[in-house]
């Protein structure tokens, strides 16, 4: 189908809300060339599990789009129209499957080389979308705090490397009551400023019990998902094991996991937390390795959430990983009751909270935001806020809630 | 510091003597058969875990041993697809291929095996690769289109060799496993099957390895590379290939997310290179006159690319994902000296033909005259 040919009766199989959107935007999207457009519907699609701060974002974007005269509109998208398709890609149910689409757009603009020029296109692009007026600014500064080293020994290596240029190191910090400090601020946090996924709780163990308890924050943990996880892999197992079928390849894999429900992995739940059940299946059937490590799936689960959902307070805990084996056993087996790489665990983590932190600057108000992290039990810690020094190190005696008002003003 | 700065801080932090600039040849004259080894990692590496200053003590052995005895490209850049079997298959060919990396296809172009065996009339048993895992059962051989088939190289694929014997040997084959561990890319997907049992038979009769020495042997080591190179030892002593490929793809565990892991790989890695260096000067058929060339396929993704996730993959084409180095080392290589300017990987091929006096008439880089 030619963009040009949409009508609202195409979006027939979009959930309510989406199909809702699609109609009342649907001149722009008649105008999009397919690349922008698969992109786009991908998205759209997606609309009635979208967190709020996507929703307001695409709004903006599609009413910043309005706006423009036809000729700007038309400037905005030439670069896109400037990658030819195959006729095989046009051919391609893009409107209800934009998500396979571009799975396959992107083997094909690797295969033409122009992959490079698609990136290029598709950063001016997103600069160009940035700036779009109506954004308001955070009711508060955005704050990360990352826990570290939970059953871990001493490292070998100094913890922080990279994080700390952009901020002060703490040496002597008391640790005493540590977590329970840094979990009331966060708790504090979602009282004042209530949001709906407005804060977050992401631990690679069990959650502290103060934050499972706690119904301000969006709680995610590692040990509640695992058993989704290895629903997903029985599934996948199914799926390529069918007698029928000949050999299974890597897009058909991408595209069945790509199409799983939080049904199909056991994620039941009511419509009112469907984007947080979206989210978390999203997490397992496009992260790679956050199925199998916790690690992992902290950082990653991280990285979605600040992208996503933009949170005014993130709040993620690292706890140890299962020991490395054949990836045949680690799809198989059961990650909780595995030996644990406690070492291993806190290098992982320590690049996982670097990644958060710049994650976590890449959203608006980044130079008013604060970022913590901790290594937990012990008196290591770096803060990174417009109120601290860079690149130096405190040896001072410190408490945690002197180090919280420190960074506060 | 710029790149080149950084990779150039490594270069002279690996000598004690000598500075940059050329060096005197240490032999006056070469051998009359020059032997070649070519090491590719298949699992992408970038600077900053290995030559940047905060990577190099994860390769002491490239830093402190290698390097120093070195010619060190500092810029290799990778224009192809990102994908480490139509990667590698585009550096044993000198032209970016194009296929879908996860198809069981062999390269459209000739292969640098398929050259080397026309232009200089060589046997099969001369030419070798030894691959990491199922997909790159035909890297060996093009598809024919291009030239005459049967003149590629016999591949190798030791896990597969491994995975035989342990169904015919004693030993208990579950201890193994970790051996086994194939493509990480995209870790729900399995390559299918590509060596018959007849096939595994063959080569281990050929590398005349006992099934039960073979798994006894294979129990002393600790991943996929170590049995790699285990395999390559084998290959030396019973064929002495003039041309040796060997891709190591431990590394590549990084697509799980767990930076320690990686890391590993990078360590075991750097030892790996150093191994098989001293297997090269510790072999007669091999000492002194044999060219080391060590190339990473391509680097990883930046930490500051928005569309990726740092170290974890190579799906964002970023320069940093597409930058790399190569090391070269033998008795024609100049010592210790630095090449400073752009290469681009396909330029492998031309210089191998270059050094070893046969045609690459369909290759697309240009011979790296530095190494020459």
């Amino acid at each position: 189908m030619d963009p040009r040919n949409l009508r609202a009766e195409s979006f027939a199989r979009y959930p309510p809300q989406a199909r809702a959107f699609a109609a009342a935007n649907l001149d722009v999207l008649k105008r999009m060339p397919l690349i922008l457009l698969s992109l786009t519907l991908r998205q759209v699609i997606q609309y009635d599990w979208s967190f709020p701060a996507e929703r307001q974002q695409l709004q903006l974007q599609f009413d910043l789009l309005k706006r423009m005269d036809a000729a700007s509109l038309d400037t905005l998208m030439a670069p896109f129209s400037s990658i030819p398709l195959s006729e095989e890609l046009a051919k391609l149910d893009w409107v209800d499957h934009p998500q396979q689409f571009t799975e396959q757009l992107t083997a094909y603009l690797w295969s033409q080389h122009q992959i490079d020029n698609y990136h290029t296109i598709a950063q001016e692009h997103q600069q160009h979308l940035q700036k779009v007026p109506g954004q308001l600014p955070t009711p508060t500064p955005r704050w990360t705090i990352v826990v570290v080293g939970r059953g871990s020994p001493q490292p070998a290596q100094p913890l922080f490397r990279r994080l700390r240029p952009h901020g002060t190191l703490f040496t002597q910090l008391d640790p005493a009551d540590g977590l329970d400090t840094l979990l009331a601020e966060a708790s504090s946090r979602a009282r004042q400023h209530p949001l709906p996924y407005g804060h977050w709780y992401i631990d690679g163990g069990e959650p502290h019990a103060a934050a499972a308890a706690d119904q301000s924050l969006t709680v995610m943990s590692y040990d509640r998902l695992a058993p989704v996880a290895k629903q997903e892999f029985a599934l996948l197992n199914r799926f390529t094991n069918r007698k029928s079928s000949g050999p299974v390849g890597v897009e058909a894999i991408s595209s069945y996991i790509a199409g799983l429900s939080p049904e199909d992995v056991g994620l039941n739940g009511t419509a009112a937390d469907a984007p947080l059940r979206h989210f978390e299946v999203n997490l397992l059937t496009q992260g790679a390795g956050c199925q199998i490590y916790s690690t992992t799936f902290v950082q990653w689960a991280s990285r979605e959430c600040l992208h996503r959902a933009q949170p005014l307070t993130l709040f993620a805990r690292f706890a140890t990983r299962q020991s490395n084996a054949p990836m045949e056993q680690l799809l198989a087996r059961d990650p909780l009751q595995q030996p644990q790489d406690a070492p291993g665990s806190l290098v992982d983590a320590d690049m996982g909270a670097y990644y958060t932190w710049i994650n976590q600057s890449r959203l608006a108000g980044a130079d008013q935001s604060r970022f913590l992290v901790w290594f937990e039990g012990h008196s290591l810690a770096c803060a990174i806020s417009p109120t601290l020094a860079r690149g130096t190190v405190s040896t001072a005696p410190a408490t945690m809630q002197q180090l919280l008002q420190w960074m506060r003003s | 510091m710029t790149r080149r700065n950084f990779l150039r801080s490594a270069a002279v932090a690996g000598t004690t003597s000598r500075l940059f600039g050329f060096a005197p040849l240490r032999g006056a004259a070469l051998p009359r058969e020059q032997k070649t080894v070519v090491v590719t990692f298949g699992g992408g590496a970038r600077d900053e875990e290995t030559f940047a200053p905060e990577g190099q003590e994860n390769i002491p052995h490239l830093m402190k041993e290698l390097i120093p005895q070195a010619t060190f490209c500092t810029q290799v850049v990778n224009h192809g697809i990102l994908g480490h079997y139509v990667a590698t298959a585009s550096l044993a060919t000198g032209v970016y291929e194009r296929f879908d990396n996860f198809a069981d296809i062999a390269p459209k172009n000739p292969t640098v095996f398929e050259y080397l065996r026309k232009g200089l009339g060589r046997p099969a048993n001369d030419a070798w690769v030894i691959a990491p895992s199922n997909g790159f059962n035909r890297i060996g051989q093009s598809d024919g289109t291009l030239f005459a088939p049967g003149l590629g190289a016999q591949v190798i694929l030791p896990k597969h060799l491994l995975a035989s014997a342990l169904g015919k040997a004693s030993t208990n084959p579950g201890a193994l496993e970790f051996l086994l561990q194939d493509n990480y890319e995209d870790l729900l997907f399995t390559p299918p099957a590509v060596q018959s049992d007849v096939q595994l038979s063959k080569l281990t009769e050929m590398l005349h390895l006992s099934v039960d020495d073979f798994a006894h042997h294979a129990r002393t080591l600790s991943s996929a590379d170590e049995l790699s190179v285990y395999v390559m030892r084998q290959l030396m002593r019973q064929f002495a290939p003039s041309l040796l490929w060997i891709t190591l793809h431990d590394m590549d565990i990084a697509h799980t997310g767990a930076y320690s892991l990686y890391l590993e790989g990078i360590r075991r890695t750097d030892r790996l290179c150093a191994e098989i260096w001293q297997m090269i000067e510790s072999d007669p058929e091999y000492k002194g006159r044999t060219t080391m060339l060590i190339l990473p396929d391509f680097g990883r993704d930046s930490d500051f690319s928005a569309s990726g996730n740092g170290f974890q993959h190579h799906r964002t084409g970023d320069p940093l994902s597409r930058t790399t180095w190569m090391l070269a080392m033998g008795p024609h290589i100049r010592q210790n000296v630095t090449v400073d300017r752009p290469l681009d990987s396909i330029d492998l091929v031309p210089t191998l033909g270059a050094m070893r006096n046969f045609a690459t008439p369909l290759a697309k880089g240009k011979p790296i005259v530095e190494v020459l």
